[in-house]
Formats: structure tokens, C-alpha cells, sequence
């Protein structure tokens, strides 16, 4: 529980958050929930197909900057990590077929260009000089979503995603999974990196 | 000053948002192909003291690699604490392994997550690497014969019946 917070208080936020109102996306797409936080404004992106979800929520580059430098990264490699558009994203598979991804087979797609997610391994290339402390290092590794992963039912993932695309710019998401094998494309399109506020 | 602490209250308000929604817990455990060894490890605990997965051969083990930061390690934490609480009765042991983070953190965490199991270090991610770790939490349970049996990716209400009987069975 945050600090400060009692359990009558995180209950009551909970109320709110369960208030957050949610709105369909007008693009015909009925796996596509869009929603804001009424409190925090922030936006959130929820594509579902067969008991599987993926959930992108906004992330605010200053709540990504602080973690960073607490961990590790000096202020100026923790706005890089910011600025190139951080969501939280929760992959869940509570259906009944095995999930499996890999992140490298996804593309942004930003003013019509494809663009690679900027995955794990991606971000460790770009820190190859050794300047980055080994407990940054460690840090960012674990705290993105695995590039590749495998759900079986009742599993699921926390952790970053970052897209290389500028804090508000928006960007479609093409995503692929294999559903027991089978694979599934779907898009998600018009989502919203968080402005730095 | 109004602007930083508004940002203050937004960010705390994030920090709950993301405790709410982490507790909705993952469910059951994947069985793991037959014969898969359990990579050894040495790793110390807050108080210096060294743990080796071959010294709890012979008693089933459940291991949960997390960190401080991952809100589903967080909000799993209490139901291991009470499936530990049952669990040490029994003869079935728990570990959790913290991926990279130093024991002061590891310290504060406690003070507001108080456990009893041993909580491990792997500063440099190392053990985590050798074991089919992705992403976290990740929890494996072990048989008395040192083979991966089951794991669990995400969070799970470890005091559940269901899922602590499948640990059972291993003593048999």
C-alpha cells in the first residue's frame, strides 16, 4: 500500500477508478477499449480477442524520468528512456489457448512510417559504451515487458513498453500473437503518447 | 511549488491506480516439462547468510524471483507471506529472489511488506538469467528431486487451497 494511504482511502480510489469512463472506439473495432482516468487525465488503450488482453496506460515522462534516475541512470539517460514514449502495459492471458508473442514483430506505425518497437535488447545496444551502471542496467532490463514471452492460461506480464515516438505524437500499434499457434494481427490505432506536463 | 506539488498528488495517485489494478491475480500453475533441472545458485540473504538451491533437496520448494518496483510482486507478497505461514508447518519451503536490487531497498520494502521467508540477493541478475525467467514475478515450484515442476508467470493468491495442494502432492 503507498505510504500515507489507509486501506479506507486505497478503497475509495479504487471507486474512482472504477468510474474511469470508458469509450469505444469509433473505428468499428469492438476489441478496442479506449479510456481516461478522470482523475489523472491519463489515457488507456485495451485490445481483447478470445480471453486474451493487452492494456497500454499512459505513462506521464516525469513518472518515467523519476524511476529511471532512482535506479540508476543519470538525468540525461533517464530523459532519453522518457522521451521516447513509455506506456505501463499489462498482457493477460485469462482464455483458454496459449499465448506467445515477440515484441520484434510488432510495428509502430508513425506518420506512415514503420518504425521497431524499442524493446530490451534495443535499449541495451544503445548503452553499450559501459557508461550506464550495471544496476540501471539491470533495472531497465526487468522492468520492460519481456520481448518474447508465452501465457499460458492465467498468466500474465507487467512491465514498459516504449514506441521511439516523441511525448504527444500519436502512433498505430500493429501487433502480432500466436493464439495455440495460430497467428493473429490486429492494430490498434490513435494512440496518444502522455505530454510531459 | 503549486505546479510541483499537483504533480506530487498525481503521481501518488498513479501509485495507487497501479496497486488497484495489480490485484487482480493470475491463476493456477503451468506445469513445466518432465526432467528439467533446477539451475544451482548461491545467493545471500539481508544478513549475509548464503543459501544454495542443493541444501533443501529432499523438501519441495516454491521460488519467486521479484523486485521492490513490480507492482504484481508487491501485491503478492502478503498471500505468500500466508501461504509461507502454512507452508513452514508442513515441511514445504519458500524463497524469493530479488532481481538487481541492493538490501537497503530490499530493508524498506519490508517495513511495509513484512515477510518471514528468506529473501535473496542477486545483485547482478546473474542467478536470474541462468533460471527460464522472462519477466516478473515469476515463481517455479521445485520437487524434493531438484526438477522445475511448476511455474507461474504474474502474481497468484499463493494461500489459496487449490494451488497449495498441487505443492503437497510433491511430498508424496
Amino acid at each position: 500500500m503507498p505510504v500515507g494511504m489507509n486501506w479506507r482511502q486505497l478503497k475509495v480510489t479504487r471507486v474512482l477508478v472504477l468510474g474511469i469512463s470508458l469509450l469505444l472506439i469509433s473505428a468499428g473495432n469492438t476489441e478496442i477499449l479506449r479510456s481516461e482516468d478522470s482523475e489523472t487525465g491519463l489515457k488507456s488503450w485495451k485490445w481483447s480477442r478470445e480471453g486474451i488482453s493487452l492494456q497500454l496506460v499512459q505513462r506521464l515522462p516525469d513518472q518515467t524520468r523519476g524511476f529511471f534516475q532512482a535506479r540508476g541512470f543519470t538525468a540525461e539517460e533517464a530523459d532519453l528512456i522518457a522521451g521516447s514514449c513509455v506506456f505501463q502495459s499489462i498482457f493477460r492471458n485469462d482464455g483458454s489457448q496459449l499465448l506467445s508473442y515477440n515484441l520484434d514483430h510488432w510495428k509502430v506505425i508513425h506518420q506512415g512510417v514503420e518504425l521497431p518497437l524499442q524493446t530490451a535488447e534495443r535499449w541495451a545496444q544503445k548503452w553499450q559504451d559501459g557508461a550506464v551502471t550495471q544496476a540501471a542496467r539491470i533495472a531497465l532490463r526487468w522492468s520492460l515487458l519481456p520481448t518474447r514471452q508465452e501465457y499460458r492460461p492465467g498468466d500474465y506480464n507487467w512491465g514498459m513498453t516504449s514506441y521511439g515516438v516523441a511525448p504527444g505524437e500519436q502512433f498505430d500499434l500493429s501487433i502480432v500473437v500466436n493464439l495455440d499457434g495460430a497467428r493473429q494481427i490486429a492494430r490498434i490505432n490513435g494512440i496518444e503518447c502522455a505530454r510531459d506536463r | 511549488m503549486k505546479k510541483r506539488t499537483q504533480l506530487f498528488v498525481l503521481l501518488l495517485h498513479l501509485a495507487v491506480l497501479q496497486v488497484s489494478v495489480a490485484q487482480q491475480p493470475g491463476e493456477g500453475l503451468t506445469l513445466m516439462p518432465e526432467g528439467t533441472r533446477a539451475p544451482e545458485f548461491s545467493l545471500p540473504d539481508m544478513d549475509g547468510n548464503t543459501f544454495r538451491l542443493s541444501d533443501y533437496r529432499g523438501k519441495p520448494l516454491i521460488i519467486n524471483f521479484w523486485a521492490t518496483w513490480c507492482p504484481p510482486c508487491r501485491a503478492e507478497m502478503p498471500s505468500m507471506q500466508r501461504a509461507w505461514e502454512k507452508l513452514q508447518q508442513e515441511d514445504i519451503l519458500m524463497l524469493a529472489i530479488n532481481v538487481g536490487e541492493d538490501e537497503d531497498t530490499i530493508f524498506q520494502f519490508t517495513a511495509n511488506y513484512p515477510v518471514d521467508f528468506p529473501l535473496l540477493l542477486d545483485l547482478d541478475s546473474t542467478v536470474t538469467g541462468d533460471w527460464p525467467v522472462k519477466g516478473l514475478p515469476t515463481t517455479y515450484v521445485v520437487d524434493p528431486g531438484g526438477n522445475l515442476v511448476y511455474k507461474a508467470i504474474g502474481g497468484r493468491e499463493w494461500d489459496d487451497e487449490a494451488l497449495l495442494d498441487q505443492v503437497r502432492a510433491l511430498k508424496k
